[in-house]
């Protein structure tokens, strides 16, 4: 099918497409789906290699899942940044393991987030912000990305985090709230005059 | 500190990673990989029926064909009573004079 003619098609129907062998779907979700989850997946891990393995692999799970895409239960792009979230969750335990097993071997006890303040004054705004959102626990710092960097709605976030919206709007307000307190006391390294 | 950190949310969401090319061909190669295929366009040969019935203008004309064959054998080799007495009457001796299709012979003896 014609490429103008899908650019108007919902991802559901694209996904169909897909399934029944059409290649212009696969490129055209490529294009929507591609650059969201991986800035969301580069957000959460704030490593582009990692990142763009993530993106690559929720994507393959997507191809995958086209033939048996039940249409009706879930939108293309949540189900998508449901699998991100996963498999971010995982890298991310996986990475604290190797954290703490290699912490084990040297004397002086190191924390993510007061190391990465520590070295603020070198780092810029974003690497202070991907900081202090890999304090934050998992759920928290997810609801957050999706909120306020990703621009969702909080049904959609309690969806893709498949909790109820009323835990969504706690999880925000709480990460945003740590989120200040750990970034309040390096507003100059942000970029901002204490004097404001 | 919460305006400056909607302000930084707003930087980061324009700092958003970007797929880079090979990200974009490694994806493309997955799902051209993984397309079901099954579901692929496949072009059947036509095989001695479809041949036949295009030769004959279509499926339904060939069923046309085909079936006026078959009534004509049957009634061929049946010969049903009614078919018989057209068939006598038709070899009748007393037809043999008939002319079915006259000449012109008695217009031209009357002048």
């Amino acid at each position: 099918m014609p490429r103008d003619s899908l650019a108007e098609v919902p991802d559901e129907a694209l996904l169909v497409l897909y399934a029944n062998g059409d290649p212009e779907a696969a490129r055209l979700l490529t294009t929507r789906l591609l650059p969201r989850v991986l800035g969301y997946a580069g957000r959460l891990l704030a490593d582009r290699t990692e990142a763009e393995d993530v993106a690559q692999e929720a994507m393959l799970r997507l191809w995958r899942q086209a033939s048996e895409w039940r249409q009706g239960e879930a939108k293309v792009s949540t189900w998508v940044y449901r699998v991100v979230s996963n498999l971010c969750t995982d890298r991310l335990r996986a990475r604290q393991r190797r954290r703490s097993d290699a912490l084990d071997d040297v004397p002086e006890p190191a924390d993510g987030a007061a190391s990465a303040v520590a070295g603020m004054i070198e780092a810029d705004r974003m690497a202070a912000l991907d900081a202090a959102l890999a304090s934050l626990p998992d759920r928290q710092r997810e609801a957050v990305v999706l909120r306020h960097i990703e621009g969702m709605s909080n049904p959609e976030i309690a969806e893709i985090l498949q909790i109820g919206v009323e835990a969504v709007e706690s999880l925000t307000a709480r990460g945003k709230r740590a989120l200040a307190a750990i970034l309040s006391g390096q507003r100059a390294a942000l970029g901002y005059e204490e004097a404001e | 500190m919460m305006d400056d950190l909607d302000d930084l949310f707003a930087s980061a969401k324009r700092d958003a990673m970007q797929p880079s090319a090979a990200l974009m061909a490694r994806v493309l190669a997955d799902a051209t990989r993984e397309q079901p295929k099954a579901a692929l366009r496949v072009v059947p040969k036509p095989g001695f029926w479809a041949g036949l019935a295009t030769l004959f203008g279509g499926g339904g004309v060939l069923a046309g064909v085909g079936s006026a064959a078959v009534a004509g054998l049957v009634l061929g080799f049946v010969q049903p009573v009614g078919f018989g007495s057209v068939t006598d009457l038709l070899a009748a001796d007393t037809l043999g004079g008939v002319e079915f299709m006259p000449g012109i012979d008695a217009l031209l003896a009357e002048e």
